[in-house]
């Protein structure tokens, strides 16, 4: 059927349009990868960003077709005469029920045409529309596609259409909405992708960390997103359950700072990541994790205290016996409820310890045997 | 600490909202401020089809006046009009409102007002305002907070409307004596058929009376109570109690109507103990 489309309004396939269609996937895609993402890894900054986002992408929606809106509001609908060429129920049990009907529209200003619409009606008023009756119908200006029958026409125009002898239109000037723009559907699931995998990717590493610990402890192994940095002076391996640092020839943890930058390259990005144990020695630095999502009794690293060390190793080398030691090492944990650091030695007299609370303070001595 | 992070988010969101609201409406730029209302008066009242829907009210052609231009419109109900026109006759006053500049956007009131401030989104941006510190503290602290923080407030504003709720309601009582009685018929009964979507159909019966006042105005009325059997009441004779001087206010059973009252005074005030008690039992249980 020849069709003379109405006016294409602005927004079809436009830049803008295809804007909206991926901004509504992208959302549609990344909200609820937050959500789950956010409540496996236990990050909740990322559980409430999928919430919040929707309800952002809908603001911006109101706020952007707001102009429009007001724009539609303030035209003033056109009211004419129009033909019922054929009318058909749709479908229905309920007394109101849709019905299709095809109009000839005969504007009082403008040349006739045809146009289809679906119209809910009541079945006690629908005998009153009849092929070939004349009704009174409404339509926007700018939009002479959505057409709109008045059942309760002013006193003046109920005499115009009972008064009116209207001829149908041709049917080759059927006017019809524009078509919907494609690209929409084309940029969307696009859009939701990428939203998607903007999400996911970025934590795959805490995602398949929380894989592998789901498993029994001795099935845990280092991720394979473990990464590795040498430098002529500390090698330093992370993964999901440990990390170590290794320092080269000639330094020591003990040395002033030393040990801060260490356990800063472990836990760097500001992640707050829980340490099950601490193992310090001369040059080397081990941190076994807590598994993420378990009630573990865990501790920050960051909070030993580091400048007690060297104090806590001169302290047990002294007042020990030791008097020529050769190896120590230091080791944090918080597994019987309160953070203990237990400080041994080991020379030739044999091994010496003693043990300090969270502040660095001795609080038991185990002279060497 | 993360907790406050997003108690300070929520509050910081919807205290803004709410101080824009509050700032709009101090300045008159609110959409109920902006709106013109008029009043309309009802030139001609169709009689209801027997048998056809309630939902678009009884179907009337009004008359008003743009204040601004002085233009005269005549209108009718059609579609989507604001509120639906339960009660009509001809010459009776109903309120219209229209955007400014727009007439053609009109909305029917049941009665003419001056309209609010329109400060109920801003009022509700501060109840959540406060409603997160209290769920928080609900949360962190133990459900007394709960009880204190909401039903304590609530308690008083409800204590506070109480006595002007029961002096209406006493008014509401005595007016029934000063009603008229005329004889009314019922001229039709609407009906409403839906289908949820489990397939289930629900009927919904709307009889209309139809009366004649003392001083000669014929009211069309949709009177959805207070009739034993409506979907047979057509062509029911039935005595009509009115208030003269608005006779959109009107019953069929006075009596009915009283205890009706009498009970909604009766859960106003039991409302307000129960309230008033869970705010104790939480100030209590502290």
């Amino acid at each position: 059927m020849p069709i003379i489309a109405g006016a294409s309004p602005p927004g079809h396939d436009s830049p803008a349009a295809l804007a909206r269609g991926f901004l509504t996937g992208g959302v549609v895609g990344a909200s609820p990868a937050a959500l789950v993402v956010g409540a496996v890894t236990g990050k909740p900054p990322l559980f409430v960003a999928g919430l919040v986002l929707p309800a952002l992408c809908g603001l911006l929606f109101f706020l952007a077709g707001r102009p429009r809106r007001i724009r539609e509001a303030a035209a003033v609908p056109r009211t004419a005469l129009a033909v019922v060429e054929s009318l058909q129920a749709v479908r229905g049990e309920a007394s109101d029920i849709p019905v299709r009907f095809e109009l000839s529209v005969a504007p009082d200003d403008g040349p006739s045409y045809r146009v289809e619409i679906t119209q809910d009606f009541n079945l006690v008023d629908l005998p009153d529309y009849r092929p070939r009756g004349v009704v009174v119908v409404q339509y926007p200006p700018d939009r002479p596609w959505r057409v709109r029958i008045v059942k309760r026409p002013t006193p003046q125009w109920e005499e115009r259409a009972a008064a009116a002898r209207l001829d149908s239109a041709p049917a080759t000037v059927t006017v019809t909405a524009p078509p919907e723009g494609g690209a929409f559907c084309l940029v969307a699931p696009l859009g939701l992708l990428l939203g998607a995998a903007a999400v996911v990717l970025p934590f795959r590493a805490d995602l398949v960390g929380q894989d592998v610990t789901a498993k029994p402890p001795s099935a845990a192994r280092p991720s394979v997103t473990s990464t590795s940095s040498a430098s002529s002076t500390s090698t330093t391996v992370v993964s999901s359950v440990s990390g170590t640092v290794a320092l080269g020839p000639g330094r020591s943890f003990l040395d002033k700072g030393e040990l801060g930058r260490a356990l800063g390259s472990l836990t760097r990005g500001g992640d707050t990541r829980r340490a099950l144990t601490v193992v310090v020695r001369e040059r080397l630095l081990s941190i076994v994790f807590s598994p993420s999502g378990t009630r573990t009794p865990g501790f920050d690293p960051r909070t030993l205290p580091r400048s007690r060390f060297s104090a806590l190793v001169e302290d047990a080398t002294a007042t020990l016996g030791v008097r020529s030691p050769r190896t120590w090492q230091i080791t944090a944990d918080r597994l019987t409820g309160s953070l203990v650091i237990r400080v041994a030695v080991s020379g030739a007299e044999g091994t010496a310890s003693l043990e300090a609370d969270g502040q660095g303070r001795v609080v038991r001595r185990a002279p060497a045997r | 600490m993360g907790w406050n992070v997003y108690l300070v988010l929520w509050c910081g969101v919807f205290g803004a909202v709410a101080l824009t609201g509050y700032v709009r409406s101090l300045a008159g730029m609110t959409r109920a401020q902006r709106t013109v209302r008029t009043t309309g008066r009802i030139e001609r009242v169709d009689e209801p089809r027997h048998g056809s829907s309630p939902k678009d009210g009884i179907a009337v052609v009004v008359s008003f006046q743009d204040p601004a231009t002085g233009e005269e419109f005549t209108v009718t109900n059609d579609g989507e009009r604001g509120e639906r026109v339960g009660v009509a006759w001809t010459g009776r006053e109903i309120g219209v409102h229209y955007p400014p500049g727009r007439p053609h956007a009109f909305r029917f009131a049941d009665h003419p007002s001056e309209g609010g401030r329109g400060l109920g989104w801003p009022a509700f941006a501060l109840f959540l305002v406060y409603a997160g510190p209290v769920t928080v503290a609900a949360v962190e602290r133990g459900w007394p907070w709960a009880l204190v923080g909401f039903c304590g407030p609530w308690a008083l504003y409800a204590a506070y409307h109480l006595p002007g709720n029961v002096r209406d309601r006493n008014r509401r009582i005595d007016a029934l004596d000063a009603m008229a009685a005329v004889p009314g018929r019922v001229v039709a009964v609407l009906k409403s058929v839906s289908t949820d979507d489990d397939g289930h159909t629900s009927t919904h019966l709307v009889p209309v009376v139809s009366f004649t006042t003392l001083d000669g105005r014929a009211v069309t009325a949709y009177c959805e109570s207070a009739l034993p059997d409506p979907a047979g009441s057509r062509g029911l004779d039935v005595t009509i109690h009115y208030t003269p001087h608005d006779p959109a206010v009107f019953v069929l059973d006075v009596e009915a109507e009283r205890r009706s009252w009498k009970r909604d005074m009766a859960v106003n005030v039991v409302g307000v103990v129960i309230i008033a008690a869970a705010a104790v039992a939480g100030v209590i249980a502290w």
